[in-house]
């Protein structure tokens, strides 16, 4: 967490110098999320290694999060862990509020909202987290919603976050949005579908373990939660542990 | 209630020893010296009506404003020292404002006026040391109509801070014929028209002057329109289809 | 991005299949996110092998004369064509010669051994440490990318037209992920009497 004493080569020689502390605010935890939305469901899924460096602290800190509301809404903010727990945690109360003050449940779209000002109320000391939130909309549909630390934010059929993003983010193009597949008859560029439950699930576990053989920071285990309008289940899955 | 007036009712957040706020039923009563004002809440939209009691020949009735937007799914009916009621309404407007910019939808209506009435009573130190910001209470009520999630909606909130929703509820110097009206008048499958007719037809018995197109104002909220003032030449067209019914009941 | 090896953009990556290789590179040349040319070809054939070059543009132009060059002179000395096995080793060396002074580079081979007709691709750094992967190596500024594509698409055994599909997909979603690579991509499936070159259709952005 501290760094290096950082020592003025100019002034190196003079014994009684004065010698600079400098403390980081910010520190890197890996870990990687993703998150798809289907027809009639949203799957939010993140791995469980907590690093820092080279070392693993924990290979089983879960950060995919419930929102304390009904219909619920998941949400992870991948990064630093200390300002994902503490976004995720003040988001919550901010959740609870609204429940408060009108007498209704949040919706997947006003959460969404309500994180961009979150984040963007950090502006200039931001949460250091790549933030997704899946749930359902007000038609029923699955909903994605991914923002950046300071709270640009969009809604999107899918989208991985985290340590090994790259990788896995030209994966769901192709698989989930069909990008550069063509029909075989026509010749037309393919049309994305909704994925079933079970290929969404079978796609999210084959991009972990493919992140999992490439990625240091990903590992241990997989933790899958997802939201249908009975509300959410949650699975998991090993990972390499190496 | 002038009988027991005592010094308990100067200081506009000190009790009686009867338990009353003196101040605060004092702007109530302000209100009945304000100009009515009607609203109808019906399945298909509310409809906002009120009287432009011009004090003078001269006097410009189009400058008379006492039906207001507050967001485009939102307005306010005003009755009593409408000067007040600036200050409400703005409070309303940021709220709505903010709410969109927060949360990405419109703010629901009983939310809206639940904003309005935490500044009722702002004219006393709060318990959290809250800046005290007026030196009286409001001597304004308001007609708020919306529509959200729950569907058309009308509220009443009066200087006290309390709000209640109303099926059909006026408010001014003739709100007690005209509620008396309203109440016999009222069913739940009133339509938009028959509600527009039921607020004018209302207006007219508790209004002093003559009815007609320029000293009456109507509004509606509906899921369609939204918030709507009404033109000059829709309301000479509700006026002279009032008219003319009148006339058709007459014959008959 | 003062880094010479992402100042002009490109990447590259080799798959094993069942009797056959593959490699492919994007054709785009950059300067910083200037786009200069969409005809930037990155690999380069010498006889029975051939190499994917990425990194700092006039490196990849410079090497590729080199390797020339000193193809030629083994074809001369040696009378016979270079083996992957042997041009790989001829790189590394190469190099590592620059050890101190590197070219900027990540270069890739691939090749069937025309003797064993065993199948052959290996990667390298920039000063010259072999890679000997068995299954697929990658290069350039959307290594990662296309790490995590060939990871979950690339199975054992394939066909060469299967082998075709797996590489062009790996490739083309990954440098559409990569604002330093695309614009046109070249494929070469080669089996042990036949090389197939072909030229991708792409988005051009």
């Amino acid at each position: 967490m501290y760094s290096e004493p950082y020592i003025d080569p100019a002034s190196a020689h003079a014994a009684a110098a004065p010698i600079e502390h400098r403390f980081n605010p910010y520190s890197d935890n890996g870990g990687t999320i993703l998150a798809i939305a289907g027809s009639d469901f949203a799957v939010l899924a993140g791995d469980t290694r907590h690093t820092t460096g080279y070392s693993i602290n924990s290979r089983f800190q879960p950060k995919v999060h419930t929102l304390p509301c009904d219909p619920p809404i998941l949400v992870s903010a991948n990064g630093y862990s200390a300002d994902g727990d503490t976004l995720v945690r003040r988001l919550g109360q901010r959740v609870q509020w609204y429940s408060y003050n009108h007498n209704k449940a949040i919706s997947v779209a006003a959460c969404a909202r309500l994180i961009q000002t979150m984040l963007y109320g950090k502006r200039f000391f931001p949460y250091y987290v790549h933030t997704i939130v899946a749930g359902l909309d007000e038609e029923g549909r699955g909903a994605v919603y991914s923002f950046d630390p300071v709270g640009s934010y969009e809604r999107e059929q899918c989208r991985a976050g985290g340590a090994a993003a790259s990788l896995i983010m030209p994966f769901l193009d192709n698989q989930v949005n069909l990008k550069n597949q063509y029909d075989v008859q026509t010749g037309e560029p393919k049309t994305a579908v909704y994925l079933s439950l079970d290929d969404t699930i079978k796609l999210v576990k084959d991009a972990f373990s493919s992140a999992t053989e490439r990625h240091i920071h990903v590992g241990d285990h997989l933790e899958i939660k997802i939201i249908t309008k009975e509300g959410v289940k949650v699975e998991y899955f090993p990972l390499k542990r190496d | 209630m002038f009988l027991t007036r005592s010094e308990y009712d100067r200081g506009v957040s000190t009790f009686s020893p009867e338990g009353r706020l003196f101040q605060v039923e004092y702007a109530i009563e302000a209100i009945k010296l304000g100009s009515t004002a009607i609203g109808i809440a019906t399945s298909e939209g509310v409809i906002l009506g009120v009287e432009k009691r011009a004090t003078s020949v001269l006097l410009e009735s189009s400058s008379i404003e006492k039906i207001v937007e507050i967001d485009r799914h939102l307005g306010a009916a005003m009755s009593g020292l409408t000067a007040d009621a600036r200050t409400m309404i703005d409070h309303a407007r940021v709220e709505t404002q903010n709410h969109a910019l927060h949360f990405n939808e419109p703010i629901k209506v009983e939310s809206v006026t639940q904003a309005v009435c935490d500044l009722a009573l702002r004219f006393g130190e709060g318990a959290d040391g809250e800046e005290r910001v007026m030196s009286r209470p409001f001597g304004v009520a308001l007609l708020i109509a919306g529509i959200d999630e729950n569907g058309p909606q009308l509220y009443h909130a009066d200087p006290s801070g309390t709000f209640y929703r109303y099926d059909a509820k006026a408010i001014g110097s003739g709100s007690e014929g005209a509620q008396a009206e309203l109440q016999n008048e009222y069913h739940s499958s009133l339509t938009l028209a028959e509600a527009e007719q039921l607020v004018l037809k209302t207006l007219k018995q508790v209004m002093e002057e003559k009815l007609d197109a320029k000293n009456v104002q109507l509004a509606s909220v509906t899921k369609e329109q939204k918030f709507r003032i009404y033109t000059d030449d829709e309301m000479k067209v509700v006026v002279e289809r009032l008219e003319g019914s009148e006339v058709q009941t007459a014959m008959s | 991005m003062s880094d010479p090896s992402s100042i002009n953009g490109g990447s590259v990556v080799a798959m094993v299949g069942k009797d056959c290789v593959a490699i492919g590179c994007d054709m785009r040349l950059g300067m910083q996110a200037l786009t200069v040319s969409n005809d930037f070809p990155k690999i380069f054939q010498f006889n029975n092998a051939f190499l994917g070059l990425t990194g700092l543009a006039t490196d990849v132009i410079t090497l590729s004369e080199v390797f020339r060059y000193k193809v030629n002179l083994y074809n001369l000395r040696e009378e016979r064509k270079i083996e992957p096995e042997t041009f790989a080793n001829l790189v590394s060396s190469s190099l590592y010669e620059k050890r101190f002074g590197p070219y900027f580079v990540g270069p890739v081979v691939a090749g069937i051994n025309s003797k064993s007709g065993h199948p052959y691709i290996c990667g390298f750094d920039l000063i010259g440490c072999i890679n000997f992967a068995k299954d697929f190596v990658v290069g350039g500024t959307s290594s990662e990318q296309l790490f995590g594509m060939c990871e979950s698409l690339w199975e054992p055994d394939l066909e060469p037209d299967d082998l075709f599909e797996t590489i062009s997909q790996a490739l083309l979603n990954a440098q559409d992920r990569d604002a330093m690579s695309g614009w046109g991509a070249i494929v070469y499936i080669i089996t042990k009497d036949k090389v197939v070159k072909r030229l991708l259709k792409t988005r051009q952005d």
